[in-house]
């Protein structure tokens, strides 16, 4: 059986969900004694393929010199490489999630999005309806999957010297599809939501906007941690919508989730309860944030986080 | 302007699902809604028209429930629909699912198709980029900024932190996200006039050799077990917090 993964780099870097995919393909090959490898493609890939090479997959297939990420010339050459693989795997990202229904059409393969456990090579985890359920699906043929970040761990380290393959990217790219202009500029120095290891989140309980900002940005600076926050907030505007957690925001597994002023609606909850550590800051005694946490503080946020950061 | 809408038709997010023999089950309480996702990209099709004209076709699937949210997305803008009719329902993480979508689309000579970027039920968001694949159509998915001027479509998104800037041609297939827009609630004289706007009725053969998804068991997750609660001073709980992250979680 062979795996594919495709790894997304931005800065000439592997992102942090293109390695725990590594973590998951190794697991499904350990299983099978199958072979693994990589699909690259980046202008600048020497820094990458070190990289790669140090958690011990075997073979890179890349693409170089590419400068621009355009999704249906990815998609033909991905689609190129993985012609004779059983098992292609992406990460849950933007780029990630485009990609990997069109390589499983144009693949005939069977798409498996958000997966967030592996039993065996056809048998996957998924959570539906929001996370109220998680189900077991199985399926035969090629299979197309992406990962739901922060639920595989880093890959060991295993260095080795990968053999590397320079696939085809001589596909001229069609005029009329879409191009990309130009990537405006880090709307922030902190972690994404998806890749962050730490997240500090706010809801309606942080009083107003000013406060969240006081509060909740501070703490998540100390913390190297990303910003996240309740639908309430969003909806009310006091945080932009990509900072939403929950079922119509995002589904986040960092491994420290400090819930701040959050009651805890069904609907966040539904975004978060897969953190591995939960702590809850809330006045509310029964605020149903408390029966997932792991750590509930019972206090005043705006006399708790102050002097919180005052110790950190 | 031709523009169409695949509307997505899910219970009520704030449904409480009940598993019966490991199926979810959905009692006759449920409320059916339109993929909340969906609703931007309805949104995004009205402001469209509005700026551009044309008309505004939806694509959706009958599951014996759908007419009601159809005919609100009528009220707030959707001009006529389309419902596929299949002998079994097709799950919305179906390879026939897109299949049947892009049948439909096929025939209809779209300028520009939205959808949103997420299926809630199933939790799907390969709907938009798939059938765009399988019609060899461009796709820009969870977009959060359009302009058309031209003939050329600007369009922005949120990726990782940075703001990816992108410039096409039509046709185009785009996907939703929430950033983009505020849907709006229909008036009383829209749902009125709604009622009286076409539905037409297809029907799809289910072709048995598509790729497959098996569910095999479905359950609730896991609860965590209860954690500690804390209660004291400020000082206190700060203390308690600082250790137990840095000594028994080895996380600070």
């Amino acid at each position: 059986m062979t795996i594919a993964i495709y790894l997304e780099s931005n800065n000439n870097q592997i992102t942090k969900s293109s390695l725990e995919i590594i973590t998951a393909a190794q697991l499904i090959a350990k299983e099978n004694n199958s072979d693994i490898f990589a699909i690259i493609i980046d202008d600048d890939i020497s820094n990458i393929i070190t990289e790669v090479g140090l958690y011990g997959v075997p073979i890179i297939k890349c693409s170089k010199n590419i400068t621009s990420y355009q999704s249906s010339l990815y998609a033909k050459i991905i689609s190129n490489a993985v012609k004779d693989s059983d098992i292609i795997i992406f990460p849950s990202s933007v780029h990630g999630n485009e990609l990997a229904p069109m390589i499983a059409m144009s693949q005939n393969a069977t798409s498996i999005p958000d997966v967030i456990d592996i039993i065996d090579q056809n048998t996957f985890k998924r959570s539906v309806y929001g996370n109220k359920i998680h189900q077991l699906v199985k399926s035969s043929g090629k299979i197309v999957l992406t990962i739901r970040s922060g639920i595989f761990d880093l890959p060991n380290k295993n260095e080795i010297k990968p053999e590397i393959i320079e696939i085809q990217s001589e596909i001229i790219s069609e005029n009329n599809f879409p191009n990309l202009a130009e990537v405006l500029n880090s709307i922030s120095n902190r972690p994404e939501l998806n890749e962050a290891d730490i997240i500090v989140s706010g809801g309606r309980g942080t009083g107003s906007p000013e406060n969240f900002a006081t509060l909740i940005e501070p703490l998540a600076d100390k913390l190297g941690a990303a910003i996240g926050a309740s639908r309430a907030v969003v909806d009310a505007g006091w945080r932009p919508h990509d900072e939403q957690v929950g079922q119509t925001g995002k589904f986040v597994s960092p491994k420290l989730y400090i819930a701040v002023g959050i009651s805890g609606a069904i609907q966040h909850l539904a975004g978060m309860s897969s953190a591995e550590i939960i702590v809850a800051i809330n006045t509310d005694k029964d605020a149903p944030i408390f029966k997932i946490a792991d750590y509930g503080l019972v206090g005043d946020l705006n006399e708790i986080i102050p002097k919180l950061l005052n110790s950190l | 302007m031709n523009i169409i809408v695949i509307l997505s038709i899910v219970p009520d997010t704030e449904t409480k699902i009940q598993l019966n023999n490991k199926n979810v089950e959905m009692d006759q309480s449920t409320e059916w809604i339109i993929n909340p996702y969906d609703e931007y990209a309805i949104e995004a099709a009205i402001q469209f028209k509005e700026k551009h004209g044309g008309e505004i076709t939806s694509i959706s699937f009958a599951n014996g429930k759908e007419e009601k949210p159809i005919r609100k997305a009528m009220a707030m803008g959707v001009d006529k629909s389309i419902i596929i009719e299949t002998s079994s329902p097709l799950s919305s993480i179906s390879t026939e699912y897109m299949n049947a979508i892009s049948t439909q689309l096929k025939s209809s000579n779209a300028d520009i198709i939205f959808t949103g970027k997420l299926v809630t039920d199933t939790n799907n968001n390969f709907i938009g980029p798939s059938v765009a694949q399988i019609l060899n159509l461009p796709i820009i998915t969870e977009i959060s900024s359009i302009h058309f001027s031209d003939n050329i479509l600007t369009v922005t998104r949120n990726n990782a932190g940075q703001v990816e800037k992108y410039t096409s041609s039509l046709p185009i297939l785009l996907t939703t996200d929430k950033s983009l827009n505020t849907p709006r609630y229909p008036k009383l004289p829209d749902i009125m006039k709604a009622k009286k706007k076409t539905i037409t009725r297809v029907s799809y053969d289910i072709n048995e050799n598509s790729p497959q998804i098996t569910i095999i068991k479905s359950e609730f997750p896991q609860e965590k077990d209860s954690g500690e609660i804390f209660e004291g001073t400020s000082e206190e709980l700060v203390t308690i917090l600082i250790d137990v992250l840095t000594n028994k979680e080895k996380i600070l």
